[in-house]
């Protein structure tokens, strides 16, 4: 169990635990409260004179705003082993956000609009080391099982 | 200010040249618009070109001094300005105003580009970290241009019932638009059938729905009402030109960021729409003064959603439009009579300078095979990396 070390496939973009689920790595203005992914440099808030941004952790749950299927695949700086076409999703979240983001466990045809999606990580590819490199994904909301 | 009136234009068909520098791409572009003016090299006071990103420039896209050196050593001003794909219309606009101010009375705006094989690359230096979205895009999901139009388009049959089969309707219409115009590099006309056949890029889009990409170059020389008519030049006048960027809450995710604040009340694709209210409210026009226009469409989701935003159409309006021909020549509102992005592949920041060139032919009526009649104003819109966008407003 657990024996395979798992790294994110970029750092400071998300974290997750088996216990708490995964969350985006994002930023919060406290000068206005908009919320940004991932983290700002600043606030783009022309309006908002505090500029005060601080880590915030975004997630885990979001509604499905639109969707697109990949069925080639993209240039060499995306590694996916082995690979098969896969769904990006535009997700919204709580905060205000549209966030992008493959699925996970969920077909083509049954992808929807409006679906109720929560994060989690899944492998992309092993490295030279033998770690998993995961990324950031959307799955469906298990409706059966404990929030 | 006084008015600007525009002297002439040139472009160099679109298409792939593999044989053929850029600079000499835009040097006969630059020839071909003096020769339709009936200026010389000497005539020209200044020269603002669109900053390439792919080749030339010196390395700096010092594109105008580079020309300069080039072909014609006569010491005048060269400006250059970036913008990514609205680098052309962004071009224009500087030269308007350089007329409109006074200071200058023949300047030319120039674009010219060829581009990359396959996929754009990320600058030179860029980081690996979550500082550069262009890397997140690509590590984290493999998110192609492709898929961020997908996006949208999936959302608007979603949002208005647009169906696959109106979607390629406006690939057929643009194909259709370009068998007249030479400078085209598609002008076979295709099918419905054709489109819904050719193969699915990034699902609902297929590769006859999104643009390819083309080396091509563009020049337009803008001048004053005395310059204009001491040439005898059929006299288009720019009615207005603005460049606008991006506003917060836009709700479009932009290339190649992943995620975006949706606000109510912001409009989606701020840049370009701020660009055209500006355009249109300086030239004192509504929509309904407009005769064509002349959008970037990188895919058939522009040709529909575009003059939508523009406040031209209601939401999902384009739709009946386009299947009751009033976005064709001769319809209410024609879209890309050159045939547009889907017919030309897009040269980046070239396009933006070769709208403007459309737009000149139709109103002086040389558009042949694919005129607009009575085309009295049109309207270019152009989009560009970095949440550019440019709008330029011409008349006769």
């Amino acid at each position: 169990m657990n024996s395979i070390e798992r790294i994110p496939v970029a750092r400071e973009l998300f974290t997750w635990t088996d216990d708490a689920g995964t969350y985006l790595i994002g930023s919060r203005c406290s000068g206005c409260g908009a919320h940004y992914f991932p983290k700002s440099i600043s606030c783009r808030n022309p309006r908002c004179n505090a500029k005060e941004v601080h880590d915030v952790l975004l997630g885990p749950r979001g509604r499905l705003f639109s969707f697109t299927a990949q069925g080639y695949r993209p240039p060499p700086l995306f590694r996916m082993e082995p690979w098969a076409p896969y769904v990006i999703g535009m997700v919204e979240l709580p905060e205000g956000l549209r966030v992008m983001g493959m699925l996970t466990g969920v077909t083509g045809d049954a992808v929807r609009i409006g679906m109720e999606l929560e994060l989690t990580v899944e492998p992309l590819y092993r490295d030279a080391e033998g770690r998993e490199v995961v990324t950031y994904k959307f799955k469906p909301v298990d409706l059966g099982s404990a929030p | 200010m006084r008015p600007v009136y525009v002297l002439g234009v040139g472009a160099h068909p679109w298409g792939k040249f593999p044989g053929k520098p850029q600079l000499k791409l835009a040097i006969e572009a630059l020839s071909a618009a003096l020769r339709d003016a009936g200026l010389a090299f000497t005539d020209l006071q200044a020269v603002v070109a669109a900053s390439s990103r792919f080749e030339g420039g010196m390395g700096w896209g010092l594109h105008a001094n580079e020309l300069l050196q080039a072909v014609a050593e006569t010491g005048i001003p060269a400006i250059n300005v970036g913008g990514g794909c609205a680098a052309g219309g962004i071009a224009v606009h500087t030269a308007v105003s350089m007329i409109a101010s006074g200071k200058h009375d023949i300047v030319a705006a120039v674009g010219a580009e060829r581009m990359p094989k396959g996929f754009i690359p990320r600058p030179p230096g860029s980081p690996d970290d979550i500082s550069d979205t262009d890397y997140l895009r690509w590590v984290t999901m493999g998110a192609t241009n492709p898929a961020y139009w997908a996006l949208e388009a999936r959302r608007r049959m979603h949002d208005v019932g647009t169906t696959e089969e109106i979607f390629a309707k406006a690939s057929v219409l643009m194909h259709h638009n370009a068998v007249a115009n030479p400078l085209a590099r598609y002008r076979a006309e295709c099918s419905v059938a054709e489109v819904l056949s050719s193969p699915v890029v990034a699902d609902p889009l297929r590769l006859l729905e999104i643009c390819a990409v083309s080396d091509g170059a563009a020049v337009v020389l803008l001048g004053s009402l005395d310059q204009a008519r001491r040439l005898g030049v059929p006299l288009v006048e720019v009615a207005a030109s603005a460049i606008a960027t991006g506003q917060f809450g836009d709700p479009s995710i932009r290339i190649p960021t992943v995620s975006t604040i949706a606000a109510t009340g912001v409009s989606h694709t701020s840049e370009v729409v701020g660009a055209v209210r500006t355009a249109l409210e300086h030239a004192g026009m509504g929509p309904e003064d407009v005769d064509f226009v002349e959008l970037a469409d990188n895919t058939v989701w522009h040709v529909l959603a575009w003059p939508e935003l523009f406040g031209f159409f209601e939401p999902g309006q384009a739709d009946w439009m386009l299947e009751h021909g009033e976005l064709a020549i001769g319809g209410r509102l024609p879209v890309n009579p050159s045939g547009g992005f889907l017919s030309f592949g897009e040269a980046t920041t070239a396009q933006g300078v070769l709208q403007i060139c459309e737009i000149v032919w139709q109103l002086r009526g040389q558009a042949a095979g694919h005129q607009v009649p009575n085309a009295k104003v049109g309207l270019s819109a152009v989009l560009g990396l970095g949440a550019n966008g440019a709008s330029i407003v011409l008349k006769t």
